[in-house]
């Protein structure tokens, strides 16, 4: 009888610190950099590795925009997300979150440039022929898809889009943009390096059709950044989990599925290159709501 | 049979496999188009889920407008179902029909994949979102198109396939029944033709068993079969005849026996060698058949060997003719290599020679005597009637010498016996004689003494008669002379009667009347001891017995009594009886007792405490006299107080009833 009692004491003093963590949950946010399913596809083994690995269940949901970041964040009571590098410059800013880690991507940088791109039988070689055309960005709140841009524009002396283009629009994700120059429903896009290379390659007519005649200094992949009130055990253990799977063949395989080599460890400080377009931009980061 | 078993088992076992392969056969076609069944099914199922899954995704555009909020998530779940539906239908084998129909909703789930996730993200004019929004909303509506044409394919072919999978589990079932039936009449049939031909034997041998039980033995079947079981029975019926052989040999041997040991055991009863001769003879007759039987013995001189009468088959002429020199026997004993001698079909070798001839002996059998290895003569046995002699009858006939030896041994015993036994008698009979004087001797001076009075008597009228002349005073003197003379001879009379020797005679007597006479033979004794007696006479019944041995016991006990009690006494004498069976006598002294030492001794021959006045032999006659009427005699001792004789004799058988 007592064998029996301290059996299911034991059983219960064990599995408890199982049933505490299985209890908890980390909530992280995708921002929509291609097509929102793909986006969804390429992050889930990630999230299912991680999960199995700290023991906490990691879940992803899709932030369906780049704009109001900030207070969509705090509307889903997000844990942390894959920012790219005006959302993250944004968030590190406004919300004070912790850069974790961000990926090296297959060609062995962890930076992404922005492209502004025209179709090949556009005639669009300078600003001046940009004129009267239709534009199309994925977000205001992307770097690359908007900011450098933007930035771009100042410097060649456009301070009102509205004015000097026909018509502009927002796709959302990178991917839409490049297929809206591609299948011309738009005539000058901007759109982030590693999709247009990634949907090149995949696709050659984007190589063949789309011909890019700008492209912005190195700024910082999609960042995972997570919140500063979340455990530092729980934002360590995940941080080392990443920083480490390269080394293990099952998170080997995870990060050639994801289009990685490794993670490498985030700072705020890689955000400076972000905050320095920003001011060429003349767009203040503090303030700035990424949304008309 | 054994053929006929096999092959049944084979032509079963074939029938079952056939069965059994049909069976399977039915269950994996009705189970394989079940399967199909289910699978569609599942397909349709898949199809559900698709349309579901684009009827949600297609409500949300519909109902959320542009902005989505946290359904986002929903819609991107349902939506990754719905393209997992779309890429498990390319994992079954379709028709290419089917297959370009999977491939085309395949391709519109992209596209509706693309369209949804460009009007979610897109930020644009109002217009151009609605725009995304219809496009987006059309190719779901396509896909649901789609869905239902293929539904109505798929219906059709469940249709078909349902009706096809149901004709086959009917055919199957039927067919199934059929097999089974069949198999187990076949079966059946098989079982009851095998059953019919097992049992058939197996009863007829159960009969025969039963027969035998019953001793009926050498009962034999007529069972017709062919196989294995006529084998059996005809073994059988020869395993019966041989026991019914064998049991009638048992039966003869037993008689044999029987008759052996009926002879063996008239030897314990016979004491006379004749007898012998003749049981031997006539016995032998009756176990062996033969013409000719007898005993041949060592005559007295030892010089012949001579067949002995009486004898079966043999009359006293011929048997007189039977008498071979001891050496010649003895030849033959060698020679037969102390074995016993058969002759069957030799009548050369006979080994008597002109005797047996004369005899007409055709065979013979020579049985040697032996005791303690030194040879005694022969059972001469001849003219077997059935046959030649056997060696059967040799251990027979043997075992027979081997009593006959025993049963002489116990003649010659038997008669030692009784001559040591006569002369033992003889002499008991002397030894009681001596006894009895011995007792009269020791009354003798008594008696003199008594016969002394009327002696004085008869001489002192005589010397009166002398001076007499009157007539009448001497008439009156001879009759005191006669009257003193008769007296005289009465006491000599007495004497006489009891002094004198004479054979046993046993009949009923009164112990009183003997122990009266006793006592009056030993009054004046008893007066001149002072001693003083009581008599205490039961009424007791007759007894068998010998007055005269009887009155020397009680004499014995009553003169010992006298030589204890010399300074007076008194003697007690009670007759009783104690039980139905049995008579008692008491005499007890006041003497001088005996001492215990001694007390054991009293009854041994020639022992004595009276020194030279005693023989030692009353007492140990009087306990020999006491046995020999079945009676018992005890002594109870004790030292200056007195000795008591008890003496129990049985009541005569007469008494009793």
């Amino acid at each position: 009888m007592k064998f029996i009692f301290n059996f299911i004491l034991l059983f219960f003093v064990i599995s408890m610190p199982f049933k505490v963590f299985a209890q908890e949950e980390i909530l992280l946010g995708l921002i929509p950099e291609q097509n929102i399913f793909k986006q969804m596809e390429r992050y889930r083994p990630l999230a299912s590795y991680l999960s199995e690995k700290a023991g906490v269940k990691v879940r992803l949901t899709i932030l369906s925009r780049y704009g109001d970041i900030v207070e969509r964040f705090v509307a889903r009571s997000l844990d942390g997300a894959f920012f790219d590098s005006l959302t993250g410059a944004m968030a590190i800013t406004r919300m004070g979150v912790e850069p974790m880690a961000r990926p090296v991507n297959l060609d062995g940088k962890a930076t992404v440039r922005s492209y502004i791109f025209v179709r090949t039988d556009s005639k669009i070689n300078s600003v001046k022929d940009m004129k009267g055309k239709k534009v199309v960005f994925v977000d205001m709140a992307t770097a690359t898809g908007y900011l450098f841009a933007v930035a771009f524009l100042h410097e060649n002396g456009i301070h009102d889009i509205n004015r000097y283009f026909n018509e502009y629009f927002f796709t959302g994700s990178h991917d839409s943009a490049i297929y809206s120059v591609l299948d011309n429903r738009a005539d000058i896009g901007s759109a982030q390096d590693t999709i247009f290379n990634m949907l090149a390659s995949k696709d050659p007519t984007i190589k063949r059709e789309l011909h890019i005649i700008a492209q912005s200094e190195e700024l910082p992949e999609t960042t995972l950044c997570l919140r500063k009130s979340i455990s530092s055990k729980i934002k360590n253990r995940i941080t080392d989990i990443l920083l480490h799977m390269n080394e293990d063949p099952a998170g080997k395989k995870i990060l050639k599925k994801f289009g990685a080599v490794k993670f490498i460890r985030a700072e705020a400080g890689d955000f400076n290159s972000v905050f320095n377009l920003a001011r060429r931009a003349q767009i203040n980061i503090k303030e700035y709501k990424g949304t008309r | 049979m054994k053929k006929k078993i096999i092959l049944s088992l084979f032509f079963l076992f074939l029938l079952f496999t056939m069965g059994s392969v049909m069976t399977m056969f039915y269950i994996l076609r009705v189970t394989t188009r079940l399967d199909t069944l289910i699978t569609l099914h599942q397909v349709e199922i898949l199809r559900q889920d698709l349309v579901i899954n684009v009827q949600t995704v297609q409500s949300h555009l519909y109902t959320l407008g542009t902005s989505f909020g946290k359904e986002l998530d929903v819609i991107v779940e349902n939506v990754a179902t719905l393209d997992n539906a779309a890429q498990k239908c390319s994992g079954c084998h379709h028709s290419p029909e089917i297959t370009s129909k999977i491939k085309t909703i395949q391709d519109l789930t992209e596209q509706y994949k693309e369209a949804l996730s460009t009007f979610i993200t897109t930020t644009a004019g109002r217009e151009r979102v609605e725009r995304l929004q219809i496009v987006a909303a059309n190719i779901g509506n396509m896909i649901l198109t789609k869905t239902q044409e293929m539904a109505f394919i798929a219906n059709q072919k469940l249709n078909e396939k349902t009706i096809a999978a149901i004709k086959d589990v009917s055919s199957s079932r039927i067919i199934l029944i059929v097999t089974l039936l069949l198999c187990f009449f076949i079966a059946l049939a098989i079982a009851a033709s095998l059953t019919r031909e097992v049992t058939e034997p197996v009863s007829e041998l159960l009969k025969a068993t039963r027969k035998i039980k019953t001793g009926e033995l050498g009962y034999t079947t007529s069972y017709a079969g062919k196989d294995e079981f006529k084998e059996l029975l005809e073994s059988f019926n020869d395993m019966s005849i041989t026991l019914n052989e064998n049991n009638k040999k048992i039966i003869q041997h037993l008689v044999r026996l029987s008759g052996l040991y009926r002879i063996t055991l008239s030897f314990h009863a016979i004491t006379n060698v004749e007898d012998i001769y003749k049981e031997v003879s006539y016995g032998i007759a009756e176990l062996v058949e033969i013409e000719q039987c007898g005993v041949i013995l060592l005559d007295k001189d030892k010089e012949f060997f001579t067949h002995r009468f009486p004898a079966f088959g043999l009359n006293q002429e011929q048997i007189a003719n039977i008498r071979i020199p001891k050496e010649n026997f003895i030849d033959i004993y060698r020679s037969s290599n102390r074995r016993p001698l058969t002759l069957n079909d030799n009548a050369s070798a006979l080994p008597f020679g002109e005797i047996d001839k004369n005899l007409n002996v055709k065979n013979l059998m020579l049985i040697w005597i032996r005791q303690k290895g030194e040879l005694l003569g022969a059972i001469r046995v001849a003219n077997k009637k059935s046959g030649d002699f056997s060696e059967e009858d040799s251990r027979i006939l043997g075992i027979l010498a081997n009593n006959v030896s025993v049963a002489l041994e116990n003649a010659k015993l038997y008669e030692n016996l009784k001559k040591q036994m006569a002369e033992l008698k003889e002499t008991q009979e002397e030894l009681v004689q001596a006894a009895k004087l011995a007792a009269i001797g020791e009354l003798a001076s008594n008696i003199a003494h008594e016969i002394n009075n009327p002696l004085t008597s008869i001489l002192g009228y005589s010397e009166l008669i002398k001076e007499e002349t009157d007539i009448n005073n001497i008439m009156r003197d001879i009759e005191v002379i006669e009257k003193e003379s008769l007296r005289a001879r009465d006491i000599v009379h007495q004497l006489l009667e009891f002094s004198r020797k004479r054979p046993l005679e046993i009949k009923e007597i009164q112990i009183n009347d003997i122990m009266s006479e006793v006592l009056a033979l030993a009054a004046v004794p008893l007066k001149d001891s002072n001693i003083k007696i009581s008599k205490l006479y039961g009424d007791i019944p007759l007894i068998e017995g010998d007055a005269n041995q009887l009155k020397q016991v009680f004499l014995n006990i009553i003169n010992n009594a006298i030589f204890a009690m010399q300074g007076g006494g008194s003697l007690g004498v009670t007759t009783a009886m104690t039980d139905k069976d049995s008579v008692h006598i008491e005499i007890r002294d006041t003497g001088k007792g005996i001492p215990k030492e001694i007390l054991q001794r009293i009854f041994e021959p020639f022992f004595t405490t009276k020194q030279e006045k005693g023989t030692g032999l009353g007492l140990s006659v009087s306990y020999k006299i006491i046995q020999s009427h079945n009676g018992r005699i005890d002594v109870e001792s004790e030292e200056d107080r007195g000795t008591k004789f008890t003496i129990v004799l049985p009541v005569s058988v007469k008494q009793l009833f």
